[in-house]
């Protein structure tokens, strides 16, 4: 129960912050997939470089455990060359597809019981998937500072100068 | 354009803030964030009203069990924070059609109903795949 109001509390400031950073848009998103808007990018790469630093912190300390998914290549590519070409049409991805309908944008409604479908297909071509797509390019539970054989420190601070370089081009060109 | 305060922050500040909240996450209740795992469950917990017997049985929803969990209370909340930032910054609207949308493919509802549908379907069975 107590996770549950937890979850509430995170879902709600979540919520409030991707109102609050206009990225609840079709506009947006789409200006994002066409290279013209990049407030979708700015937020997302936002909150990875602060992500990345808080849970990296946490796991240091001693606080916190590490998440990994495993990589598949099979699956991410793809899984993701897929998922682009839904996300190009609908213009949501999933959490903003929600909060899209918080603010008003019902046509978002339409894309968010297209994906419980989608979620259902999924499911019944899971056994087919696991035994074909999911086995091709199986590298397990890595992470980029284990593959370079690096401190996660040296990414992390050349990820976030990246990060902010980018940022600073994007405000030069007026994206 | 047209021009109105809608109460927005900067993309830089609202996606920081919102990486802080992800890291309290973690710290506090040990999660990450995530979203489309709660679509499975969802429709699992619609398919099991259909035919329990069925899902019981699905690989999918035995790995992802159909049940209300900490993410699927996260995704309702983006919901209602969505609704409580639009509503208190006036810039909540009932909008049917995205301006870029009319802009290039016209006034019909149906259209734009059914590409969203159909994108909502292919993403998801996507980012699935993804593991994502």
């Amino acid at each position: 129960m107590k996770m549950l109001l937890y979850g509430l509390v995170t879902g709600i400031l979540f919520g409030f912050l991707l109102q609050k950073g206009r990225v609840l848009r079709y506009d947006k998103q789409l200006g994002a997939l066409r290279l013209m808007d990049m407030t979708i990018i700015k937020f997302m790469l936002s909150s990875v470089m602060v992500g990345m630093v808080g849970v990296y912190l946490l796991k240091d300390l001693g606080l916190a455990e590490l998440s990994v998914k495993p990589t598949i290549l099979g699956g991410v590519i793809i899984g993701g060359l897929i998922f682009g070409i839904g996300w190009g049409l609908l213009g949501y991805c999933p959490g903003t597809a929600i909060g899209a309908v918080g603010e008003g944008r019902w046509d978002a409604l339409w894309g968010v019981l297209g994906m419980l479908v989608g979620a259902g297909l999924y499911a019944e071509a899971y056994p087919a998937m696991k035994s074909s797509v999911l086995t091709w390019g199986d590298y397990g539970k890595i992470t980029l500072p284990q593959l370079l054989g690096v401190n996660h420190w040296v990414v992390i601070i050349l990820f976030v100068v990246g990060g902010l370089m980018l940022f600073r081009w994007f405000e030069k060109k007026g994206l | 354009m047209e021009k109105r305060n809608d109460g927005g922050w900067s993309p830089y500040l609202a996606g920081a803030l919102s990486g802080l909240v992800s890291v309290l996450s973690v710290w506090i209740a040990g999660q990450f964030i995530g979203v489309s795992t709660t679509f499975v469950r969802t429709t699992g917990m619609i398919e099991k009203i259909l035919d329990p017997g069925r899902v019981a049985q699905m690989e999918y929803f035995i790995k992802t069990v159909p049940k209300i969990d900490w993410q699927w209370v996260f995704v309702a909340g983006i919901f209602i924070g969505s609704l409580i930032a639009s509503t208190t910054s006036g810039s909540f609207r009932w909008t049917a059609l995205p301006d870029m949308w009319e802009a290039r493919f016209g006034i019909s509802r149906m259209k734009r109903s059914l590409v969203a549908f159909a994108g909502g379907t292919v993403g998801m069975f996507g980012a699935r795949l993804a593991d994502g």
